[in-house]
């Protein structure tokens, strides 16, 4: 266990001294803001590129603050996954085809630890992004639109947070035996086909992990009770799955040809 | 009792054999070299003693415990081609392999700065090894090969890639580490092996040919042999070829224009020879009668 918060930090300082520890986050941010920003000042932006037709801009209502939080966490969900599949795909297999971690796993521990320590780095990373992001969102949404209730807000972000971390979960897997892009590309491909099935059989998929972005809407948007037991629980398993896979993967690619 | 034994190990990609049952025991405070052609085996045999590879088959017992003991943290390991992470100083990453290996922050510190220094670091331990050169990065490894005092080191051609200058420098850090730990390094440079090595174990496509102490192998080694060159005409080449069946020649070695040969009897070969050759008139550039060395073992294993 020891051997885990060692190999975290120097993720942590890796991470630090790549800056993705600063750019991730402030394109987290940038994506929270733009959408309170776009909904408030749209009707100005119409306004401004000229021939609009009249009586468009009449029906135009500011969505309510809640909605715009939601479709911010939306945001996440495209390019914000980009992101984090490019910060984790090199994680594994930037150390196999280097070569470092040879000189890691002579060392007495084993594969495992790596994995949760390189899976708790990402789940830093991806936490202090989302967080901010949020909460640079909130802010502006609380400026422009209305209040929020911060208790939701935290309580939706971390569900969406969770879908994310599927997704950089299932990407350090592929990364363990794959080459980089090609992790990252498998990665975010499970993912949208995950998403898409879900979208196409809501009511059958219900209990996988790509039911938590609606879930993380409809707590936002209070929508009555939402079951996120299936879901959660999926979603660990998913998420033990690839760790565990990532594990055995990474003991018998240490060396990459 | 031996610190290392290996028994029958094998390792085999698919139908390629890369190491093919070997055995051989290292004894506490000895300096090894594994001594091979490119292709050898070496490498594969140092990564499976490192706990990297698994063997297809075979026997690997440290000190003594049951084969199949966990024994990495008495190991010292430096690759072939050591890889750091770049953006790291010299220190930081001795500091994160001695604490991997077990040492609290503290310990792994001063031990990191001793290592460091050991290997002559102490001037560039703040740089970033993105910045080290060839050199700089072959002693970086044996620090954090050295870290945590280990009981065996384990180095791949930990000389081959640099230049003379810095072949020059481990050389010297490797006989001083010698006196303190034992030691198992490969090699393809028979020379290196005879500089600072006790033993050696020969391989040559996954086999060992020969092993044994140094001392030993070069008075078994050193049988009476004759080396001859001559100028490059058709008749002397034939003449060479023609000797190779005399009685009192054990084995010929016909390489050009010269020729080996392992003789029975020095005189009485020396003498038929070179009565032959001037009552032939072949144009004799070089004769020489002495004892074989190593070099001729070795030239001998890879040619064959
Ligand atoms: N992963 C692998 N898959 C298939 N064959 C391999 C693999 N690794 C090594 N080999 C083969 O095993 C043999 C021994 O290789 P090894 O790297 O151990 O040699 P070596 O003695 O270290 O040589 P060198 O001096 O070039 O480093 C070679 O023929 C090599 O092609
Ligand atoms: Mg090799």
């Amino acid at each position: 266990m020891k051997s885990v918060w060692v190999f975290y930090q120097k993720e942590m300082l890796e991470l630090l001294r790549s800056y993705k520890l600063l750019w991730i986050p402030v394109v987290f941010i940038i994506l929270g803001i733009m959408q309170p920003l776009t909904t408030y000042y749209m009707p100005e932006i119409l306004k401004a590129s000229g021939n609009v037709p009249p009586g468009l801009l009449e029906g135009y209502v500011i969505p309510g603050a809640a909605t715009v939080m939601a479709q911010a966490l939306g945001q996440y969900g495209s390019m914000g996954m980009l992101v984090l599949a490019l910060a984790t795909m090199n994680s594994l297999s930037g150390e196999r085809y280097s070569g470092t971690v040879e000189m890691v796993l002579v060392r007495p521990l084993t594969p495992a630890t790596l994995v949760i320590a390189k899976w708790a780095a990402l789940l830093t990373l991806l936490m202090i992004a989302l967080g901010l992001g949020a909460i640079a969102a909130g802010y502006y949404i609380e400026q422009l639109i209305g209040s929020l209730s911060w208790s939701t807000v935290l309580a939706a972000a971390s569900i969406y947070g969770l879908w994310l971390l599927c997704a950089v979960s299932m990407t350090l897997l592929f990364s363990a035996f794959l080459r980089a892009p090609v992790a990252a590309f498998l990665g975010l491909l499970l993912t949208a086909g995950l998403a898409l099935a879900h979208s196409l059989l809501p009511s059958w998929l219900d209990w996988t992990p790509a039911a938590l972005p609606d879930l993380s809407a409809q707590v936002l948007l209070q929508a009555g009770s939402v079951s996120l037991v299936g879901p959660c629980l999926s979603a660990g398993i998913l998420i033990l799955i690839c760790m565990g896979g990532a594990s055995l993967l990474i003991r018998r690619n240490i060396l990459p040809n | 009792m031996p610190l290392l034994q290996v028994t029958n190990l094998r390792k085999s990609y698919g139908k390629h054999t890369s190491v093919d049952g070997i055995s051989f025991e290292i004894e506490q405070g000895r300096c090894v070299a594994l001594l091979g052609p490119n292709g050898a085996g070496k490498t594969t045999t140092l990564r499976m003693l490192a706990g990297l590879l698994q063997p297809t088959s075979g026997a690997i017992s440290f000190d003594g415990s049951h084969p199949g003991m966990d024994y990495r943290r008495a190991l010292g390991y430096l690759p072939q081609a050591p890889a750091f992470y770049g953006w790291m100083s010299g220190m930081e990453y001795v500091t994160f392999a001695a604490k991997l290996s077990g040492s609290g922050s503290k310990e792994a510190a001063s031990m990191a700065a001793t290592a460091i220094e050991r290997v002559g670091l102490t001037q560039d331990a703040r740089r970033r090894i993105g910045g080290y050169s060839g050199g700089m990065k072959q002693r970086l490894g044996l620090a954090q090969a050295l870290v945590h005092r280990p009981r065996l080191l384990l180095l791949d051609e930990p000389v081959s890639a640099l230049d003379p200058l810095g072949r020059r420098e481990v050389m010297e850090l490797l006989r001083d580490i010698r006196e303190e730990t034992t030691v198992l390094f490969s090699t393809h440079v028979l020379h290196d092996a005879e500089e600072i090595c006790d033993d050696i174990i020969l391989m040559n496509r996954g086999l060992i040919a020969e092993q044994g102490a140094l001392s030993q192998l070069r008075s078994k080694y050193s049988l009476p042999v004759i080396r001859m060159r001559t100028e490059k005409n058709d008749g002397a080449l034939k003449w060479l070829e023609t000797l190779a069946s005399k009685p009192f020649i054990v084995e010929a070695r016909l390489s050009g224009d010269g020729a080996v040969f392992n003789v029975s009897d020095v005189e009485v070969a020396r003498r038929s020879i070179l009565q032959e050759a001037a009552s032939l008139d072949i144009p004799l550039l070089q004769f020489e009668a002495g004892s074989s060395t190593l070099e001729d073992l070795f030239m001998k294993v890879v040619g064959a």
